[in-house]
């Protein structure tokens, strides 16, 4: 142990484990059977026709897969598509609200502003889904806060329908998850060096073309960071949709507590866990190879 | 150079700039700060501008049995899961920054991954598994469920201590005679400890306030307290979602700043 603390850095990938590797294995069973054994679990039984422990008659299916690819009822499909189109809608708002503040937290002299600022795209991240849910709620709704007031000011005569739909649904989701956004290109944006706009700039660019050809490209990897990041949330959102998206969404995590909850089909739950899970996972994969490629390791915090 | 020429009396761009971004802060910040309204409103539904300020909607809250009994035993939870976090992330973070591990980069990926999957696929198939094990939905199975999403906070924390102190601090102990464990105990823990009470409170707040890994693992009338308001605002949405909100908020907001002044601050000041 003496030895291997006093040993060069240099030689740390020659050397063979410590005895302080020993304390990963608390983690190594929790992820095992609480992480990897579950997950596989969901993806067998999607290919059962029902529990194949306390069912007997359980057969090797692919019917629930089958279910999902034919679907007869004509919602599987739709649902795939609104999901992945909230994510998107959702994903592109979040950007275009986090960047600006993103840059200019990264970009501000003062170290109380940028705290006062940190803690404020913090606090959200604070409060729960469910709550924030809940404050959306109340703003949107018929009889909430911007109706009320755009009929007590004369500007509407009867409530716009803000809520109950995909556009209430994708605000309070923008909401939820542009501090994700923000904290991602903090960093990317702060270590990028500001004298390289200022040196276009002094070769004659404007600030809109000199932020637009240097900082714009050299963000790049943050923003494509984030964005996947934001869409890989908000695809597997469940509360907003369910309490603001009213009869017009239907979203897969939205079917999948429905399998589970009212027609108690776990096995087709799990299909649509696993289908859910592969988008996840291409995201995941092009996430981590772009985060990778990003010279530094500092991590999203 | 260009700085000094873009000091001019007003400048409409800049000013611009900063009206749109305290209008996007503002964004983050008015819906949280409407919970408030609405929590000491007492018109029976929700209804703007406010007439008034009253506290029935928190006596409504804390006299409810399955408020309270969802209260408690989020708490209970989020507590089991701060202790579990801090000892399983802390010593993980250190297996992985000081273990000399093979293939240091896929593990921590991988014990990050709860993160970047949908927590409420990790809910499904925790389901799934307690249901093939036919153990039932035990509140053991849900303070696992959260300890697994709440690690990964811990892990990035610590381990973000851990690369950034200086490892000589360790060296010199050990040059100047202190055995392994004591160089453990006497520094290496010191040096990591606000890392891994950041982390700590980050976990206990991701299952204070956890709904989608919860939703599949409750049981009827042992629900924790997002899965009961959940379930009460699809019907009722009056100010008692609200006080249960704020009520949520300032017990997130004690913790950090009891743990920050318990042990961060001590932790610091001993650097």
């Amino acid at each position: 142990m003496l030895r291997h603390d006093s040993a060069p850095m240099s030689s740390a990938a020659s050397r063979r484990p410590s005895p302080i590797a020993w304390l990963i294995a608390p983690a190594l069973l929790l992820f095992v059977l609480f992480f990897i054994l579950p997950f596989a679990v969901m993806a067998v039984m999607s290919f059962f026709s029902g529990n194949p422990i306390s069912n007997p008659n359980a057969v090797l299916t692919t019917r629930h897969y089958q279910r999902f690819i034919e679907d007869s009822a004509g919602i599987f499909h739709d649902a795939l598509w609104e999901t992945l189109r909230i994510g998107l809608i959702t994903t592109v708002v979040s950007l275009l609200i986090g960047y600006p503040l993103a840059h200019w937290m990264a970009r501000m002299q003062s170290r109380l502003g940028h705290a006062l600022a940190l803690m404020a795209v913090i606090a959200p991240l604070l409060t729960g889904i469910v709550v924030r849910t809940f404050a959306w709620m109340t703003i949107l709704q018929d009889k909430g806060v911007i109706n009320t007031l755009l009929i007590s000011w004369g500007v509407i005569s009867k409530p716009l329908p803000l809520m109950y739909n995909e556009f209430g649904t994708i605000v309070a989701l923008v909401h939820i998850y542009v501090p994700f956004m923000v904290l991602t290109l903090i960093g990317v944006i702060g270590r990028i060096d500001e004298r390289l706009e200022q040196a276009a700039r002094s070769l004659g660019a404007g600030r809109l073309r000199a932020f637009a050809e240097v900082t714009l490209p050299l963000s790049l990897p943050g923003i494509l960071a984030g964005s996947l990041l934001v869409f890989a949330l908000s695809i597997s959102a469940y509360v907003t949709p369910s309490l603001m998206g009213g009869t017009d969404v239907l979203t897969l995590p939205m079917l999948i507590a429905q399998q589970l909850g009212t027609s108690f089909n776990p096995s087709f739950a799990g299909a649509l866990g696993v289908i859910l899970l592969a988008v996840c996972l291409v995201i995941v994969i092009a996430y981590n190879a772009i985060l990778a490629r990003l010279s530094g390791e500092q991590g999203l915090a | 150079m260009s700085a000094v020429a873009n000091r001019k009396p007003f400048d409409a761009g800049r000013a611009a700039y900063l009206a749109l971004n305290l209008l996007l802060l503002a964004f983050l910040l008015v819906p949280i700060a409407i919970i408030l309204v609405f929590a000491l409103n007492p018109t029976p539904y929700i209804s703007f501008p406010p007439v008034g300020v009253s506290l029935r909607w928190f006596v409504k809250f804390f006299e409810g049995d399955d408020f309270m009994r969802a209260l408690w035993l989020s708490l209970w939870i989020a507590a089991c899961v701060l202790v579990l976090s801090i000892v399983i992330g802390g010593a993980c973070a250190l297996a992985l920054a000081r273990g000399n591990l093979p293939g240091r980069a896929f593990l921590t990926a991988f014990f990050m991954s709860p993160l970047m999957l949908p927590a409420i696929l990790t809910g499904l198939a925790l389901f799934q598994a307690y249901l093939l094990a036919g153990i039932g939905r035990p509140v053991w199975g849900l303070i696992m469920a959260h300890t697994l999403v709440a690690v990964p906070y811990v892990l990035r924390t610590t381990l973000a201590v851990l690369h950034n102190f200086d490892r000589r601090i360790e060296e010199a102990a050990a040059v100047l005679g202190a055995s392994p464990a004591r160089v453990f105990f006497e520094v290496t823990l010191p040096l990591i400890r606000p890392g891994v009470f950041a982390g700590g409170v980050f976990a206990f707040i991701v299952s204070f306030d956890q709904f989608p890994v919860s939703l599949f693992l409750v049981v009827p009338k042992g629900e924790t307290l997002p899965v009961v308001l959940f379930n009460y605002m699809k019907f009722d949405l009056d100010g008692a979602i609200a006080a249960a909100s704020m009520v949520s908020i300032l017990l997130a907001l004690a913790v950090v700043v009891v743990l920050e002044r318990l042990i961060g601050l001590k932790a610091y000041v001993k650097l």
